[in-house]
């Protein structure tokens, strides 16, 4: 320790072997990732033609990536879903699955956080915003959330009293006659909006996939004691999920294009006409496999159908098929979820692409055949 | 003999060592000006939002590197040029490029935060101020840091002795760390998340092997030259230094845990940060073992009572910080404000305490002149109170925060109603904190520039006297 060159090069090693073991170390392990597509075939190769993620930001979201970043809005937010065993990133419904290193190797900007004031926005894309909705956020996130502290960019919006073509209402009155303050995003807050929507890991890798948190034991009672607040006080719902099941309560009682006329049979309250048209109400239809569900939702059902121990016979046309109009992926999941949580309902939310994956893997039955539950079951215990 | 040598030493000290403290105390106005607007913030969002130079998140990474370049590094400059010289019995040389490349340290971090607060930073952690600046900040280093050594290698005794270890150890990390995080950030960018590993070593080491080892070199100084006993259990002091050396450098990185990185790197970090308590232990006995066998000098010597504050907050938050690592634990307070707790009370609790400590024992040394002790005392208590404050209301809140963050039925707005109490009781704090550190500088500042109509007063006394 005497010789101060000696004693430099010491100081030296003890940083140098850590940065050989966290820097290059970690680089030869995963720096040369590439994107790759969800499944693999046996070899481990990639199959031809299948879509590879994670996919590059649009260009507008990678400006907004730095308008994000030099506004600081890192010190409050993180960008990872933590594992599973780390904490309860995913019961939060932050994310479907932990993030992993292969999500970042596109992003010119890697802003981990490790500080959660505010939510964490790996998956802000996936909560179903709409682009006015983040732009009031930015604005003044208060106009949306009472008490936020998320701190507000007035200054990127020009703000008028009267309503011009182009503006959006952020004033605390919905109403477009009484509202007076009005906005009008710049360029720069397009962009982070942008970059805002294109933040979402809803693909799974090779290494990672979805995780189903709801039909777990434990977690069941935390989605009900969710839902459950959430009747009284809509506060306690993520909003996301607030968001899907209002669309799905729209839905489930428009009886004009675009509905799903559900209200026309089985009544507001839920329950159906006995014998004809079985309920949705604690059904074990609406609160079991979703999978079910979701089947018998794209193709329909008939014949003789046991629910709640009660016989019922009828006919319910698919809602996925193209007679009228059909919905979507994004409907039926709302639909679905609404009434999973509606009445003396309430469990897990259903997810478009759960809709998606139940309507691929049935792609080649005809949209009109519809279920019965004699082949519903074989097909069940056939798997 | 030996009185005459000191002087001589301090008075080539005298100038660099005033220049550094001077422009330190300044950058510690400006953080805790910045600290305190960030802190309303939280309590009101709507406090000064209409500029964007004043948004949250450019306030609040500015006060960081404010606090950690511009105290944290003119202050380890000041106490670092002078314990190495009167440890050497050797003058201070150069004091004109001192002043020349402190300027240009000093120029480099106004032009970086200007940056920041213009909306050019970067996205590493304490790397955050803008490119252009850091060759600036990295050769203005390298002449001081070059300019002490070279005091150090004219030293009068060839053995060394703690206070030198950690000092000159931490002048020689600062570079090595800042080029392996730069090469590796900007020069061989990695992909992905390699960056935010480099970046959170990077960040953590700068407070653990810069500002850390300094306010325990300070320590180590004052606490045996003051009470005039050796340390206690000395023998152990090399034991701890390089325990701090091994595994500092490893345990940073406990933060990523669950992260998307391989798992190896916190797992790695979380081992070796519950391994720290071996150095912590070791510099806690070697102080206080030494300084309660004389607690009234300790207690009647305020330079004194504000460098053992500092090491007590050292070891009590230490121990809080292990514990804090232990998965089960981190898994609760992993992304809570604790992080806040852990930063404020190393840089508030530990380092400055300890640096405000050594600047009164050093200034009436080199100026002849001393600050009062009513001005003192004020800013003993009050800063005593006001890192109280702050680092229990991180402390309770962070704990708050992160086990309601960890219950996925509560929505998140409900968790940061919980919170904001404690935000509010650390406004107060940073209130408190800028009052007492405006006293400090003050007086600090009326000390070091003379005021030309007391200088002429006193002479023309002496002239009649
Ligand atoms: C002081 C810390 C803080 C800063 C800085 C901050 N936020 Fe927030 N953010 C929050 C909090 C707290 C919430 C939760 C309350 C709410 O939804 O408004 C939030 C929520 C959000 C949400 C809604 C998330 C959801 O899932 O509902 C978005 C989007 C968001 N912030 C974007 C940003 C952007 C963009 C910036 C940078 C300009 C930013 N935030 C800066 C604290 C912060
Ligand atoms: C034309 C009347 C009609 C409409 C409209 C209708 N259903 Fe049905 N639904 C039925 C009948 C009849 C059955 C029982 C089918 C059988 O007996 O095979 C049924 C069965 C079901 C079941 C399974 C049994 C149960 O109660 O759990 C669900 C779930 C369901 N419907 C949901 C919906 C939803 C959601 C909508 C709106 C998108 C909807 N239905 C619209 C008539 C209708």
């Amino acid at each position: 320790m005497n010789n101060i060159f000696k004693f430099a090069i010491y100081i030296f090693l003890t940083l140098a072997f850590a940065w050989l073991a966290f820097f290059v170390g970690a680089k030869n392990q995963y720096g040369d990732l590439e994107p790759t597509s969800q499944y693999l075939e046996e070899n481990n190769s990639i199959p031809k033609g299948a879509d590879l993620f994670p996919q590059s930001m649009p260009g507008v979201a990678q400006l907004g990536a730095k308008e994000y970043l030099s506004l600081g809005c890192v010190t409050c937010h993180t960008q990872q879903v933590r594992t599973i065993d780390a904490g309860f990133d995913v019961e939060r419904g932050w994310g479907k699955r932990p993030s992993v290193p292969r999500d970042y190797i596109l992003q010119k900007e890697v802003l981990l956080g490790h500080n959660r004031v505010g939510p964490d926005l790996a998956n802000i894309g996936l909560r179903g915003y709409t682009r006015e909705w983040l732009h009031k956020h930015l604005f003044n996130p208060q106009i949306l959330v009472e008490g936020s502290i998320c701190q507000p960019s007035p200054f990127l919006y020009d703000i008028s009293n009267e309503r011009s073509s182009g503006a959006i209402n952020a004033d605390n009155k919905a109403d477009d006659n009484v509202s007076t303050i009005f906005i009008k995003p710049s360029l720069r807050a397009n962009r982070i909006v942008s970059y805002l929507q294109s933040l979402k890991q809803d693909y799974e890798l090779p290494e990672m996939s979805f995780i189903e948190t709801q039909d777990e034991d434990d977690t069941e009672d935390i989605k009900l004691a969710e839902v459950g607040t959430a009747k009284d006080d809509q506060v306690g719902l993520p909003t996301w999920l607030a968001d899907q099941i209002a669309s799905g309560k729209e839905i489930y009682s428009k009886i004009t294009p675009g509905g799903g006329m559900c209200v026309a049979c089985h009544l507001p309250n839920g329950l159906g006409q006995p014998g004809a048209i079985p309920p949705l109400d604690r059904s074990d239809w609406v609160l079991g496999d979703k999978e079910r569900l979701i089947k018998i939702s794209i193709h329909g059902l008939m014949g003789e159908v046991v629910v709640n121990e009660e016989k019922y016979v009828g006919v319910m046309q698919g809602f996925g098929q193209p007679l009228g109009s059909p919905l979507n992926d994004q409907q039926i999941a709302d639909v679905l979820t609404y009434i999973r949580n509606e009445w003396g309902n309430s469990v897990s939310a259903i997810s478009p692409e759960e809709v998606k994956a139940v309507r691929d893997s049935e792609k080649d039955r005809e949209l009109t055949a519809m279920w019965t539950e004699a082949e519903l079951q074989k097909e069940n215990s056939s798997d | 003999m030996k009185k005459t040598s000191e002087q001589q030493i301090d008075q080539s000290a005298k100038f660099a060592f005033s220049f550094f403290v001077a422009s330190a105390g300044l950058w510690l106005l400006a953080a805790a000006l910045l600290a305190y607007i960030a802190a309303a913030k939280l309590t009101d969002p709507l406090f000064l939002s209409s500029w964007e130079f004043f948004t949250y998140g450019k306030i609040k990474i500015s006060q960081a590197n404010a606090f950690v370049y511009g105290w944290g590094g003119n202050s380890i400059f000041a106490v670092s040029l002078w314990i190495v010289a009167r440890l050497s019995q050797s003058p201070v040389r150069g004091t004109i490029f001192l002043i020349f490349a402190g300027s240009m340290w000093n120029l480099a971090i106004t032009f970086g935060l200007l940056g920041i607060l213009d909306g050019h930073m970067l996205g590493h952690e304490l790397l955050e101020m803008p490119k252009e600046v850091w060759p600036a900040l990295f050769i203005s280093y390298l002449i001081i840091a070059f300019l002490i050594l070279v005091v150090f290698r004219s030293r009068r005794q060839s053995v060394t002795i703690a206070p030198q270890w950690f000092i000159v150890a931490a002048l020689i990390w600062f570079p090595c760390l800042f080029l392996f995080a730069w090469n590796g950030l900007e020069i061989n960018a990695g992909r992905g998340t390699l960056q935010s590993i480099l970046s959170m070593w990077f960040g953590q080491n700068i407070i653990w092997l810069w500002l850390t080892p300094v306010a325990l070199g300070c320590a180590y100084y004052i606490i045996p030259s003051v009470l005039n006993r050796p340390i206690d259990k000395y023998y152990l002091a090399i034991f701890g230094f390089w325990c701090i050396a091994g595994l500092a450098p490893w345990s940073v990185v406990h933060h990523l845990e669950g992260g998307p990185v391989p798992m190896w790197v916190p797992a790695i970090g979380t081992v070796m940060s519950i391994a720290m308590v071996f150095p912590i232990a070791v510099a806690s006995t070697n102080f206080h073992a030494t300084a309660f066998k004389d607690i009234s000098r300790v207690w009647n010597y305020l330079p004194l009572r504000f460098v053992i504050f500092g090491t007590l907050s050292y070891t009590i938050s230490s121990y809080i910080g292990v514990i804090f690592s232990v998965p089960a634990v981190a898994k609760l307070t992993q992304f809570s404000i604790i992080n806040e707790f852990h930063f404020n009370q190393r840089v508030y609790g530990f380092f400055s305490m300890i640096i405000f400590g050594m600047v009164y024992h050093i200034l009436p040394q080199v100026t002849g002149k001393e600050i009062g002790t009513a001005a003192k005392n004020f800013h003993f208590w009050t800063s005593a109170l006001g890192v109280f404050a702050l680092l229990l209301a991180y402390l309770i809140g962070g704990l708050t925060h992160g086990v309601l963050a960890q219950q996925p039925s509560l929505a998140w707005i409900n968790v940061i109603e919980s919170v904001k109490p404690y935000f509010l009781i650390t406004e107060f704090a940073f209130l408190i904190l800028g009052f007492s550190q405006l006293v400090f500088v003050l007086n600090l500042w009326k000390v070091i520039v003379p005021n030309p109509f007391s200088c002429c007063e006193k002479n023309l006394e002496q002239k009649t006297a």
